[in-house]
């Protein structure tokens, strides 16, 4: 071992303990020990609610009774039937046809707008103004989703802000949210509403990573800001644009049922009701333990395949991914 | 044409207008809705009534507030917010920073498996009754550690940290090491006091995701005197609705009775969204530049 000839930097002194010499493989045993030993309490509260809980998926595979275990003389084990009933049942293709179709809406309004929002915003010359406009627009994002379906249900009354607008235009007041066919646009409104500023700021920040000479050589060129715009900004979120794209497809079983729960009713299920809101009314409410958990499962390995697709997808056309 | 460096970008007026008048709706749109749910519980109730309430308070009127802060279940609902919030906060940033700090050392052995522990949670989970379940059978269903413990350790945030870390550096690491440092000294002394900027956005993220969050606890917590605000909110606001089918076939008359009295209810719901939504505005323009700062830190690809 080397004499302390150097005085340590910075915080981290040696003091004056007498340094023992190990071997080679000792010190790489204590450095692990000590390093695992920072993963313990993460790793611990993973194990109890990640992978435990993935345990627990057995019971898709039996008639589970609350308080019974998953493994005694009298579990009865029914194979796949859970799934087949799920598959069999008219619930199969309402809340995987609500799913894409809500993701769908939410992807054709929602994934252009914020990098519509981003190249507007990039042609204001007032910074301040600039920032205001791109603070607000966050700020929807941090609003809980009950203020914000509390605040959807009552403009969507018959004497609420959106009636009160629409009567301008001649349309009669209606209790919107109890009507299934405009289900679908409000909840895009509100998805898109809460999350387009936040969406955008991934593309303000490659907006202003591209480099500015390249705008000062296209002026010189004598192109306009269209030019500019059409030539340079938009190739350089190209790619950016394409991973997002080819992600959100990926995700496409995956409505915000967060939200869903709170602004549904029995009036609207037949339009609204998607896998996540399902599996909740039907395994907390009703008690169905064994069905839901299949039901889940099924739906999370469909989700899981999407996913990965996509990802490979992205990973060969772009060369970014997930992982 | 290089005169003056703020023209920087040449073109008609025109095109100057339109994205101004753009600029100003996308404000608009996002902050009208909850301006409106601030004049709207100022109001005088029947100014309120006569729906003609869009730019300013019509009246002056504060029993809404007053009725408001009279409930002792918003009070204690608040409490449990702040104090999960709280707890979440403190015990997000041990395990998620202790957990980074090995992955970014050359000398950890067996990191292909803990990578792969990591990443499987990411992409499956057990769902929502085998983890209701869990909670159960660990004994914690209806107390608070049901909604903390679950919300004290997050992989995203591991992989923000590990991030982070790398941008420390190994060579520093390894300074204080040869002089004699072990592990611990080197994460709580070297890592933690050059780690300020990750630290404050983790915990705005935990403490904001926390304060939001409302479907664990409706699962967890079946008891009033732990559920947090939000759920005390989904009670007053959304519960209360009670389906309006029945409104359709009524007379014009008990129509309109019933909107009136809708109205005053609606008031009432402005108010509590108000109150609940006053400390998340009025600390927004504090925090919101460290979410830039994390979306930043998110995109990071390897």
């Amino acid at each position: 071992m080397k004499k302390q000839a150097v005085p340590a930097a910075g915080p981290v002194t040696s003091g004056s303990k007498e340094i023992k010499i190990y071997s080679r493989r000792t010190r790489v045993v204590r450095e692990n020990l000590e390093l695992w030993s920072f993963i313990i309490p993460a790793a611990a509260l993973i194990i109890l609610f990640n992978y435990a809980p993935m345990y627990g998926i057995i019971i898709a595979f039996q008639n589970y009774f609350p308080g019974s275990d998953f493994f005694s003389e009298r579990t009865v084990w029914v194979g796949l039937k859970h799934f087949i009933d799920f598959a069999k049942s008219e619930y199969f293709t309402r809340v995987v046809g609500n799913s894409i179709t809500l993701s769908l809406l939410n992807l054709m309004f929602g994934f252009w707008l914020p990098i519509i929002f981003a190249l507007i915003l990039n042609e204001i010359r007032n910074l301040k103004f600039k920032k205001f406009v791109q603070t607000a627009s966050y700020l929807p994002y941090f609003i809980s989703n009950v203020v914000v379906a509390g605040m959807a249900i009552s403009f969507c009354q018959p004497t609420g802000l959106v009636n009160i607008i629409l009567e301008v235009f001649g349309i009669q007041a209606k209790s919107w949210l109890d009507i299934p066919d405009k289900f679908p646009m409000i909840y895009t409104i509100i998805n898109v509403w809460k999350s387009f500023g936040f969406n955008s700021v991934l593309y303000f920040s490659t907006i202003s990573a591209i480099d500015p000479s390249l705008y000062e050589s296209a002026r010189i060129d004598g192109g306009n800001r269209w030019h500019q715009c059409w030539h340079i900004t938009l190739p350089g979120l190209k790619s950016i644009i394409a991973i997002q794209f080819i992600l959100a497809l990926g995700g496409i079983l995956n409505a915000n049922s967060d939200l869903i729960i709170l602004i549904y009713n029995p009036a609207t299920y037949e339009t609204a009701d998607v896998i996540g809101s399902y599996t909740y009314r039907e395994g907390i409410t009703n008690g169905k333990y064994s069905y839901t958990t299949a039901v889940g499962l099924f739906m999370s390995a469909i989700g899981f395949t999407l996913t990965f697709i996509a990802n490979k997808v992205s990973n060969w056309l772009t060369g970014f991914g997930l992982w | 044409m290089a005169k003056n460096p703020n023209k920087i970008r040449e073109g008609n007026i025109a095109f100057d207008v339109l994205f101004y008048a753009l600029a100003v709706f996308f404000a608009f749109i996002t902050l009208y809705p909850m301006y409106y749910v601030l004049i709207l519980s100022l109001s005088n109730p029947n100014a309120a009534a006569s729906m003609r309430v869009f730019w300013w308070p019509k009246g002056f009127f504060l029993d809404g507030y007053k009725n408001i802060v009279t409930d002792r279940n918003l009070w204690l609902s608040y409490r449990n917010s702040i104090f999960y919030a709280g707890a979440c906060c403190v015990f997000m940033l041990i395990t998620c920073s202790m957990c980074a700090y090995p992955l970014t050392s050359r000398a950890l052995r067996g990191r292909k498996y803990l990578t792969f522990f990591l990443l499987i949670p990411m992409y499956f989970n057990g769902g929502i009754i085998p983890s209701f379940l869990m909670i159960q059978k660990l004994g914690l269903y209806n107390t608070p550690w049901a909604v903390i413990l679950p919300g004290s350790v997050s992989i995203w945030y591991i992989i923000l940290f590990r991030s982070f870390f790398r941008t420390i550096g190994e060579s520093l690491r390894e300074a204080a090491m040869i002089d004699g440092a072990n592990h611990y000294r080197v994460f709580f002394n070297l890592f933690m006091p050059n780690s300020k900027a990750i630290l404050a956005v983790i915990a705005l993220y935990t403490i904001i995701g926390q304060w939001n969050s409302w479907f664990q606890a409706l699962i967890y917590l079946p008891d009033t005197y732990w559920q947090p605000l939000q759920l005390y909110l989904r009670r007053l606001l959304i519960l209360q609705n009670a389906s309006l089918e029945s409104v359709m076939n009524l007379s014009a008359e008990a129509l309109e009775e019933m909107a009136k009295e809708q109205l005053s209810n609606n008031q009432l719901k402005y108010t509590v969204i108000f109150i609940s939504t006053l400390p998340m505005l009025v600390a927004y323009p504090f925090f919101q530049k460290y979410f830039v700062k994390g979306v930043m830190l998110g995109s990071l690809k390897e």
